[in-house]
């Protein structure tokens, strides 16, 4: 059938049908538009679960690398490569420091973590959100709660924490050298930014 | 409509996997843990079926010049509708299974059996198509990722059987799912020859 129609198109390249056109475009937006309606369908319904599942987990990446009462997001003047939030973290009517959420490269992809830094400008806790490293291997960095705690106390006065090397030293997992450097840089730009945010310097 | 016939096909002699070789992206990529083949593996299931079962009504309605545009249309709907429900209800499997959710609008399986089954038959056929097709699918992903997950974590279903360290992650690896993925299609062609010979 289709070869019939395909040879009648090639005697007559030049004519186009109206009917024939408006079927086909129509049958095809019809379809698309009943498609687009069950999508906003669906959408309004899982929406507000999907918000309230991600908030839930921002919120329990931010009360484990500092505890605290509550968590003030702070409107950030400046773009901070790699920052994508930085809240003041309150109790009993004191700032403890701030949490700061930042993306990292990783090996795979993205590593999305949460930085909690205290007043003193030091690390408080690491927390990884959400990431795509290789299981078995930069797992071994982003999944292990006890190498990102190696990241505690750790601050910037002896300048930018390295991987494996240097006064400022953050001792990686071997064979996962790329999202530990990754996991690292991250840190390192919590810290800035949280610096920078105490300081003035972007609000 | 021969249901003996479609399950046989879709499990053994058809199987869509190991036989037709479709798929092959989201077999190896995935099949890390059992959780991850299972999950994936009805995901695909229920969008073949509903998309078969959609195809298959809407197929004298389809002007032929523009049916794979549809097809995608209407595989690309049910795909992001699972997603949105995966990520609303069950958020762990939508999180290990990430951006290969999405990716199942390019699945080929669904697009083939779209083309070649469902827009040739009725519905009721298209739907048991459709599980048929998924459920070999799936068996095959369960097989796939019980293989690597055991002999590349140690473990099964989450469960360790024996410690990490003694295991070979090179299986967990990508080149570990091309190594299984590899093997069990020998097997497959082998057992078939075996069965053809026999006869």
């Amino acid at each position: 059938m289709s070869n019939e129609k395909s040879a009648a198109a090639a005697k007559q390249p030049l004519t186009i049908d109206p009917k024939y056109v408006g079927r086909i475009s129509g049958v095809l937006l019809s379809i698309c538009l009943v498609t687009a309606l069950l999508l906003g369908v669906v959408n309004s319904i899982t929406k507000p679960k999907i918000d309230a599942i991600q908030a839930e987990k921002i919120r329990a990446a931010m009360s484990q690398v500092l505890a605290a009462d509550e968590y003030l997001p702070i409107q950030l003047q400046k773009d901070l490569q790699g920052v994508q939030s930085v809240s003041e973290a309150r109790a009993g009517g004191g700032t403890l420091g701030y949490v700061v959420q930042v993306t990292a490269s990783g090996s795979q992809g993205e590593i999305q973590m949460m930085v909690g830094v205290d007043m003193e400008n030091r690390v408080t806790g690491v927390s990884v959100i959400k990431h795509s490293e290789t299981p078995n291997i930069g797992t071994k960095v982003v999944a292990d709660q006890s190498v990102l705690d190696r990241f505690i106390g750790m601050d910037h006065s002896y300048g930018e924490i390295t991987v494996n090397s240097g006064t400022n030293r953050f001792d990686g997992v071997s064979g996962a050298t790329v999202s530990s450097r990754g996991v690292a840089a991250g840190v390192n730009v919590a810290l800035t930014a949280a610096f920078e945010t105490a300081s003035g310097l972007v609000e | 409509m021969n249901i003996g016939k479609q399950i046989k096909e879709g499990l053994l002699t058809q199987n869509p996997v190991l036989v037709q070789l479709l798929g092959m992206c989201s077999t190896l990529a995935i099949t890390t843990t059992i959780s991850n083949g299972i999950g994936m593996g009805l995901s695909v299931t229920i969008i073949l079926t509903l998309s078969n079962i959609f195809i298959s009504v809407l197929r004298k309605i389809i002007p032929d010049q523009v049916r794979i545009a549809c097809y995608i249309v209407v595989i690309a709907g049910f795909v992001t509708m699972v997603d949105l429900l995966l990520q609303a209800f069950f958020p762990d499997i939508a999180e290990s299974l990430g951006v290969f959710i999405p990716l199942i609008v390019v699945n080929c399986i669904i697009l083939a059996r779209a083309e070649s089954f469902a827009s040739k038959n009725k519905p009721a056929a298209a739907a048991v198509d459709g599980i048929c097709q998924g459920i070999g699918y799936t068996l095959v992903l369960l097989i796939i990722s019980a293989i690597r997950e055991f002999l590349g974590s140690g473990a099964l279903a989450g469960n360790q059987l024996f410690p990490a360290e003694y295991s070979a992650s090179l299986i967990a690896q990508p080149v570990g799912g091309f190594l299984t993925l590899g093997c069990l299609i020998a097997l497959m062609q082998w057992a078939q020859r075996k069965v053809k010979g026999g006869k």
